[in-house]
């Protein structure tokens, strides 16, 4: 009562200045100037400038839809592009079977969990940086650790990387892997851990062994998650930059040059700022696709 | 298998099944040992409290399924289904989801895939439990038609004594982990081995009276009024010790408060049950139930009488151990009930 009474002796003081209607939106104010000046500004600026072509990094005049259709034309792009779908192709479906591995594993051992939830985590906590300069100094073929671990063991010599196409692509996997595994991990020990007991139950007295346990009942059952585990890490790689800007810069050759870092050099190694946010946007709304995907695939799942 | 939750009954059946491994002794199927086989390898089907139903699988795909893991061609299979979903009465349902059934559905659906096995033997985790109780009692006697004309060995699980007594061939009581007693159900009813079978089945619960054996009456002392015994049922009530007297409420009758030999009490609570009363009577600090005809009716606190029939009356040790058994002559009876029963089997007086 007392709270209630103090509340109507409150509107009646704030009602005559009109504070009571421009409150809320004075308390939501600075939040709002946030969010536009870091990212609607930057979306609406940047969209602008995808129709705008660049001399020596200033505008020289709109061109329409010409940056766009650029890309249709580019094969730099698509080789980007083909490079691009590789790698989230591989490291998502690496990432996916290890971690549906792993967390199978570790769901049979319940008192395992912990510590392997604890020491999984390790590598999604680290800055994508500081991950792309660990595996630089893992992979280096004077004084890594592949090299050292070569030379003292086995006597070998040096171990190259970075320095063949294919072998650096496999690299920026390996390192996508390390880093993300444990996030499909999570999700997918979360998943299997939130499933009924009993059916499994049934499906061993029912005469299943493990593979057909596997296959017939712990699949289906994970489908809705698997489906967005999936689609979450595959916008994710879409975006991947931090390590391969650090690890390859997008060599040897064109060999790692993911859309990202293409977008990156277009924009700011050759200046022309309309083209690479064009290509840029254009990633973009395919990643906003699959995003809209991801979130329905979720919402079915809340639904069930 | 009948007991109170969490007496193992659960643990027994999963044993059975093989989905968890017993810490000591063996488990044969016949003649075969299975203590250390695999569920699959055991040819036992088990139908789960929860039912457990394959949540993917549309209902015929869940009937089908044990069949599918045992290469049962495609066309069978089909056959096989359709036989049991006819036998069931769910042929309606093939095509639906677990999700979409009520629980009778699922039960059904659950037994389905059991029977389709033709295993050699049916575990039952409480089937019935999660079902509303109508549904369940007619369920009940559905199972037992199923199981005389599928003619399969059969364990059943449950907390219900009036599942166990009128499904079963045997009754096994489990009380705390431990077989309290295994037999027919009427001999389960009739002769308890122990305090604690005695008071879990039958409904309304057995009446325990404490008291003291009084020697040169030849009697069963309760609250002052001596219970007069057979030298015989005095002579094992003596070697066993017993504190404590046992009758089953059917077995009681109401009589003035001043008659002889009667119990004095007075009335706790009257509750008509329709063609007959239950009425709970205080004796001393017990408080003992009786059924009455209908129509009976006494306020709160009125003094009655409880007559008691030496011979319907079973003894305990102190341990909870039946020192002497309730004797089951049909002269011994209330004639109204012995006519309604139908006396199963005549047993001699008989002393353990």
């Amino acid at each position: 009562m007392a709270t209630a009474a103090a509340y109507v002796a409150r509107r009646r003081r704030t009602q005559g200045a009109g504070l009571d209607r421009v409150l809320p939106y004075l308390l939501l104010a600075p939040t709002l100037l946030l969010v536009l000046a870091v990212v609607v500004y930057p979306i609406v600026y940047g969209v602008r400038q995808s129709f705008l072509n660049f001399r020596f990094g200033h505008a020289v005049g709109s061109v329409g839809f010409d940056n766009y259709r650029q890309l249709f034309h580019d094969p730099a792009f698509g080789q980007a592009l083909w490079v691009t779908l590789k790698f989230v192709a591989l490291a998502v479906t690496v990432e996916t079977v290890l971690g549906l591995g792993l967390a199978l594993l570790v769901a049979g051992a319940l008192p395992f969990t912990r510590v392997a939830r604890l020491v999984l985590v390790v590598p999604m906590i680290v800055t994508p940086i500081v991950v792309g300069i660990v595996f630089r100094l893992i992979y280096a073929s004077d004084v890594g650790l592949l090299t050292t671990l070569r030379k003292d063991i086995f006597g070998g010599g040096p171990v190259f990387i970075l320095d063949k196409g294919w072998s650096a692509f496999l690299g920026l996997v390996a390192l996508d892997v390390w880093e993300w595994t444990p996030l499909m991990f999570l999700i997918l020990l979360a998943g299997i851990q939130s499933l009924p007991v009993e059916p499994f139950e049934a499906a061993r007295v029912d005469g299943a062994g493990g593979w057909r346990i596997f296959v017939d009942q712990t699949l289906p059952m994970l489908r809705s998650v698997l489906a967005v585990a999936i689609a979450l890490r595959t916008i994710d790689a879409f975006t991947t930059f931090d390590q391969v800007f650090v690890l390859t810069k997008g060599g040897p050759g064109t060999s790692t040059q993911l859309i990202s870092i293409y977008g990156y050099n277009t924009s700011f190694k050759f200046a022309e700022f309309g083209y690479g946010t064009a290509m840029l946007l254009a990633v973009a709304l395919v990643v906003l696709a699959l995003a809209a995907l991801a979130v329905r695939l979720i919402r079915r799942e809340a639904r069930q | 298998m009948l007991g109170p939750s969490g007496c193992g009954k659960t643990t027994a059946l999963r044993i059975l099944a093989g989905l968890e491994l017993p810490d000591a002794g063996r488990v044969l199927l016949g003649d075969r040992d299975v203590t250390r086989l695999q569920p699959r390898d055991r040819d036992v089907a088990m139908v789960f409290q929860s039912y457990a139903l394959y949540p993917h699988m549309t209902v015929a795909e869940n009937i089908a399924y044990p069949l599918d893991l045992r290469h049962v061609e495609k066309t069978e299979r089909k056959r096989a289904v359709q036989e049991v979903a006819e036998l069931l009465e769910i042929g309606h349902l093939l095509d639906r989801r677990p999700k979409q059934l009520s629980g009778g559905q699922r039960q059904r659906i659950a037994l389905a895939r059991a029977i389709v096995r033709d295993p050699q033997a049916f575990l039952m985790d409480e089937p019935l439990s999660n079902l509303d109780a109508k549904l369940r009692a007619s369920m009940r006697g559905e199972l037992k038609r199923l199981q005389k004309r599928l003619g399969a060995t059969t364990i059943y699980v449950t907390h219900d004594q009036a599942e166990a007594t009128t499904m079963a061939d045997l009754v096994a009581v489990l009380h705390d982990g431990v077989l309290e007693q295994l037999g027919p159900p009427l001999e389960i009813y009739d002769r308890p081995a122990t305090r604690f079978v005695a008071t879990f089945v039958g409904s309304p619960p057995l009446n325990v009276l404490p008291g003291i054996l009084d020697a040169e009456r030849r009697a069963f002392v309760v609250t002052g009024t001596p219970v007069p015994l057979a030298e015989t049922v005095f002579e094992a009530c003596r070697q066993h010790r017993v504190t404590e007297l046992g009758v089953r409420p059917e077995d009681l009758a109401i009589c003035g408060p001043g008659e002889a030999a009667a119990l004095p009490g007075e009335v706790y609570v009257v509750e008509p049950l329709g063609n007959e009363t239950l009425v709970q009577v205080r004796i001393g600090d017990s408080v003992v139930a009786l059924l009455v005809g209908r129509g009976w009716d006494a306020p709160i606190g009125a003094p009655v009488g409880v007559a008691l029939e030496p011979s319907t009356a079973c003894f305990f040790d102190p341990d909870g151990r039946s020192a002497v058994h309730r004797i089951d002559r049909p002269e011994a009876r209330r004639p109204d009930r012995a006519a309604a029963r139908g006396e199963p089997q005549t047993r001699e007086r008989s002393v353990l």
